[in-house]
């Protein structure tokens, strides 16, 4: 089995026809649904929330079977995962890709539990503590990307449940939780 | 001897015919008797080899795999019937029914990547992992046993021999001589291209592309674009060693 680091690569990863777009729609469907999951495991694995289409990224291709994506077949999974809402273009040309492994509403779920774990209900924190704070140190949403904490945090506060605001001193953003 | 006409002669050639009769039933009694007392002879004996190597039979594959031959010489099935004394004796029709139920699931699992069509081998082995629990070793020969019993339920499960392999398929396909000699060609390295079935068949393009075309249709074959020489390769997951791979995953 191959190993890209720590992670395990699935047996389809050496197999040289998964890395071309199959013409058969049922071929096809199961092909996209392997790289599907691969995606959104490895990118919870390794932390990484935005894949560049252009970029060399490390599951676009396999030296060792010689193979690599084409852009039409990256377009093909990030739009698949896209339409699962489990990833989003970020940018206008469609060259950035937003991967949530959580959806937004489960990072909402994982901030509020963080808060109440923390005993941080009606407190102010902010951003940047959330995200690097010794609290945060081991949960999932240590090293969280900015943009998809904002998102949350914005799902939270349009439900009520804490309110963002500029901070006086600082260039960060403060949070008050109201839970 | 002059004849004897009247009642009296009809008389008596009845009375030989009777005789005759009885006498012939009497001779088939006794054939029947002795043979029913061989065959109930014969009967304990099986049964008492088969109590005396029950542990044997359920747990060596190969002597499994000759009890059953020397069955099928004396014109037994052990596995007829669930009913039988085999059943009580040996539980071996309960243990065929537990793999065919089995092999209809790894079957089902993988179709999506084989496209329904698997190597004996690679179905053993997940068999295998399935059944790491499992105090019986499972062989090739148990395999083909459990699923000559699917055939019963007319759900299409029949094993093809390609070339040296021998693959299971579980899809109702009909594979022609042209997809068998396609498979078999590409058990060597796994794929094919058009030109290499072309050239060792010695087939006009159209048929060797007519084939394949049909064979990807029918989900038992994957292209791949990606070679340097940019010559279509035709994947055929059912004889790569790949194959067990991506089924275990969902396993």
């Amino acid at each position: 089995m191959q190993k890209l680091g720590e992670f395990k690569l699935p047996h389809f990863f050496s197999y040289p026809p998964y890395f071309t777009l199959q013409p058969v729609r049922d071929t096809r469907e199961k092909q996209v649904q392997l790289w599907k999951e691969l995606i959104i495991d490895y990118c919870r694995a390794q932390k990484i929330f935005v894949i560049g289409l252009e970029e060399d990224f490390p599951l676009f291709s396999n030296p060792v079977i010689e193979r690599s994506l084409s852009h039409e077949a990256r377009v093909a999974f990030l739009s698949a995962l896209i339409s699962d809402g489990r990833a989003e273009w970020i940018d206008k040309g469609h060259k950035k890709c937003l991967i949530l492994w959580h959806r937004i509403q489960d990072w909402a779920d994982l901030i509020v539990q963080f808060v109440r774990e923390n005993g941080l209900e009606d407190n102010v924190v902010t951003i940047e503590e959330i995200r690097s704070g010794t609290e945060s140190r081991g949960t999932e949403l240590y090293g969280m990307d900015r943009t998809v904490l904002m998102r949350a945090l914005k799902l939270l506060e349009h439900k009520g449940k804490l309110a963002i605001f500029k901070g006086t001193s600082t260039d960060d953003e403060g949070v008050k939780f109201s839970l | 001897m002059r004849r004897r006409p009247g009642i009296g002669g009809l008389q008596n050639a009845a009375a030989a015919r009777d005789q005759y009769r009885l006498l012939g039933e009497n001779v088939a009694k006794l054939r029947t008797d002795l043979m029913k007392e061989q065959l109930a002879t014969f009967r304990s004996q099986l049964e008492d080899f088969a109590r005396k190597h029950k542990n044997d039979i359920r747990k060596n594959p190969a002597f499994r795999s000759q009890f059953h031959e020397m069955c099928a010489k004396v014109g037994v099935d052990p596995l007829a019937s669930n009913k039988g004394f085999w059943a009580e004796l040996l539980g071996i029709g309960d243990f065929y029914y537990e793999l065919g139920v089995q092999i209809v699931d790894i079957c089902l699992s993988t179709r999506a990547h084989n496209g329904g069509l698997i190597s004996l081998e690679e179905l053993c082995k997940l068999l295998g992992q399935r059944r790491k629990g499992a105090r019986e070793a499972v062989s090739e020969d148990d395999c083909l046993r459990a699923i000559s019993k699917l055939k019963v339920l007319g759900s299409g499960f029949e094993v093809i021999s390609v070339g040296k392999k021998k693959l299971v398929r579980s899809v109702p396909t009909e594979l022609n001589k042209d997809h068998n000699e396609i498979l078999e060609l590409a058990q060597a390295q796994g794929f094919v291209t058009v030109d290499e079935v072309q050239r060792r068949h010695s087939w006009p393009s159209g048929r060797a592309i007519d084939a394949l075309d049909t064979l990807l249709d029918e989900g038992l074959a994957m292209i791949d674009d990606g070679n340097k020489d940019g010559r279509r390769r035709y994947w055929f997951p059912c004889v790569s060693s790949i194959s067990s791979y991506a089924g275990a995953d969902s396993l």
